[in-house]
């Protein structure tokens, strides 16, 4: 069973890559800026879900907390940092984006400690549970079930409702889906309040599962979520969905087999800089 | 219902189209005609909206919509099938209607969807499919359907018959026939000369940028000087 254990570890840290990384691809996808700071959305759901959870007493109102506010925090980024750039070409917005990581790490580092934070009451990651052989803690399950919720609801809501078939219409096409009535600027509102929701649930469980936020708990993952979109075909949520399950498994394989060798991160890149020598278009081919 | 007065327009500074004036009244078809760079898709897409204008007025229905933008002109009923179709390809058809539909209710979208899948039956046939994995003629149908699914009272079409095969061209003129005979008024820019005079009564041709014929198709086709502009205009 411990291959099985190893697959499903994967699977799990994948499904993690994959909340992160879709907000990334929506916002690439839409108006073709890498949005780097998406990353200090995902540190900041991580730092309000323990300071709420801490606060209450309460985990799950910490999420939903953390959930709320990192997509309006998104949104506002989108209002105040990328709009006004628009007119320029897109390194412009990226450079900002890249800039509001520091600026926000640092914000971070000044306001909650350089030491990060910790749940005070946070029982879960060492609730062992084993499930036909496998073992598996409560918040991995959480992580399971959360994000297989998510996803499945994002796929429902971009085929089956009238707004989602419009959004992905105007990832397609902007300027003829405006001309069929679709308000170009309530979709860019609802990308980025969408990812950023995803994002900040994925940081809030990873800091479940650590029981530890730190400040620069975003910069690694801002990296790995840049090579899962490269992967994926750049603005391919399919694609995305499955880089960054395939990423996870690499990593989780990885470390046994060459672990003493390479460190983790360090293997993630090696998986990147290999599948695009192999195929330069992503691994579902799907062009941008 | 459509009068172009004195229009100018052209992509930002660029003038592609100059001092353009003509009729279309309702319930009738005008064929658009000339070579290559006249300025007949740059026509088209002022009227639609998507142009910069630089003089002249657009009326529809005795309104000004020289300024106004696109959605608002989807709303007082014209439509567009775009040179190229530009259809969402990695939409379904199903989904590229349901756009096309977007600013009406779920219930007129239901019989807008019917009337389009019993026009062309193909696309019914391909409803789950992508756009992009079409050939070249059901894309065009799509390019339609989508069209209509607003409830268009002016059709604008931009090369209808271009890159498709004949047995296509056969079909889309039928159920652009079809479309007439229930009362929509049609803009057609075609390439297929012949094709074009023989669905449209009234023809405009332009050269590079402004109107060298006005009239009835069967003036046009009695005329042999109108031939020697398109010579002419091939050898510039």
């Amino acid at each position: 069973m411990y291959y099985v254990d190893l697959f499903l570890n994967g699977l799990i840290f994948g499904s993690m890559y994959a909340l992160m990384a879709i907000g990334l691809t929506l916002v690439y996808g839409l108006l073709r800026i890498l949005h780097i700071s998406h990353a200090a959305v995902y540190a900041l759901g991580a730092f309000i879900t323990v300071i709420v959870a801490n606060a209450t007493g309460s985990i799950a109102l910490g999420m939903l907390v953390a959930v709320v506010v990192s997509a309006i925090f998104g949104m506002g980024v989108y209002r105040v940092l990328y709009q006004p750039m628009l007119r320029y070409p897109p390194y412009v917005a990226m450079i900002a984006s890249i800039g509001l990581l520091i600026f926000m790490e640092d914000a971070f580092r000044i306001i909650f400690g350089e030491q990060g934070l910790t749940f005070t009451r946070n029982p879960y990651p060492t609730q062992i549970h084993n499930l036909f052989g496998i073992t598996i803690n409560t918040v991995q399950i959480a992580m399971i079930v959360l994000s297989t919720i998510c996803l499945v609801a994002l796929a429902l809501f971009t085929t089956r409702t009238r707004m989602g078939i419009a959004w992905r219409a105007t990832v397609s096409n902007p300027t003829i889906a405006t001309s069929f009535g679709v308000d170009a600027i309530k979709v860019r509102y609802l990308n980025f309040m969408i990812g950023s929701a995803l994002a900040a649930l994925a940081g809030g469980l990873i800091a479940l599962l650590n029981n530890f936020v730190e400040p620069t708990m975003g910069f690694v993952v801002s990296y790995k979520a840049l090579a899962i979109i490269v992967l994926g075909g750049l603005g391919s949520m399919r694609g995305t969905l499955i880089a960054a399950l395939a990423l996870g498994l690499v990593e989780s394989f990885g470390t046994i087999w060459v672990g003493s060798y390479l460190d983790r991160d360090a293997l993630a890149f090696l998986f990147l800089i290999i599948v695009l020598m192999v195929r330069p278009q992503g691994l579902t081919g799907a062009h941008a | 219902m459509l009068r172009l007065e004195n229009l100018s327009c052209g992509y930002g500074p660029v003038v592609a189209v100059e001092d353009v004036s003509f009729d279309l009244p309702e319930r009738s078809s005008l064929a658009l005609l000339g070579p290559n760079g006249a300025g007949k898709t740059s026509t088209i897409m002022a009227i639609m909206g998507h142009t910069t204008i630089h003089g002249g007025r657009i009326l529809f229905n005795d309104q000004d919509i020289t300024r106004l933008p696109p959605v608002k002109r989807v709303d007082l009923g014209i439509a567009l099938v775009p040179e190229g179709r530009r259809l969402f390809t990695d939409l379904t058809v199903e989904e590229n209607l349901t756009v096309g539909g977007y600013r009406l209710s779920v219930q007129r979208d239901k019989i807008n969807r019917q009337r389009v899948y019993d026009l062309f039956p193909r696309l019914s046939d391909r409803r789950k499919q992508t756009a992009g994995s079409m050939s070249g003629g059901e894309q065009q149908m799509l390019a339609m359907g989508r069209a209509l699914m607003t409830e268009p009272k002016l059709l604008l079409i931009d090369e209808l018959s271009l890159g498709l095969m004949p047995k296509m061209v056969d079909l889309c003129f039928d159920a652009l026939a079809a479309l007439k005979q229930d009362g929509v008024t049609i803009l057609l820019v075609e390439q297929n000369t012949t094709r074009a005079l023989d669905f449209a009564e009234n023809v405009c041709v332009m050269t590079s940028g402004s109107l060298a014929f006005s009239g009835t198709s069967k003036q046009a086709k009695a005329d042999e000087n109108l031939f020697d502009v398109f010579i002419s205009a091939a050898h510039e």
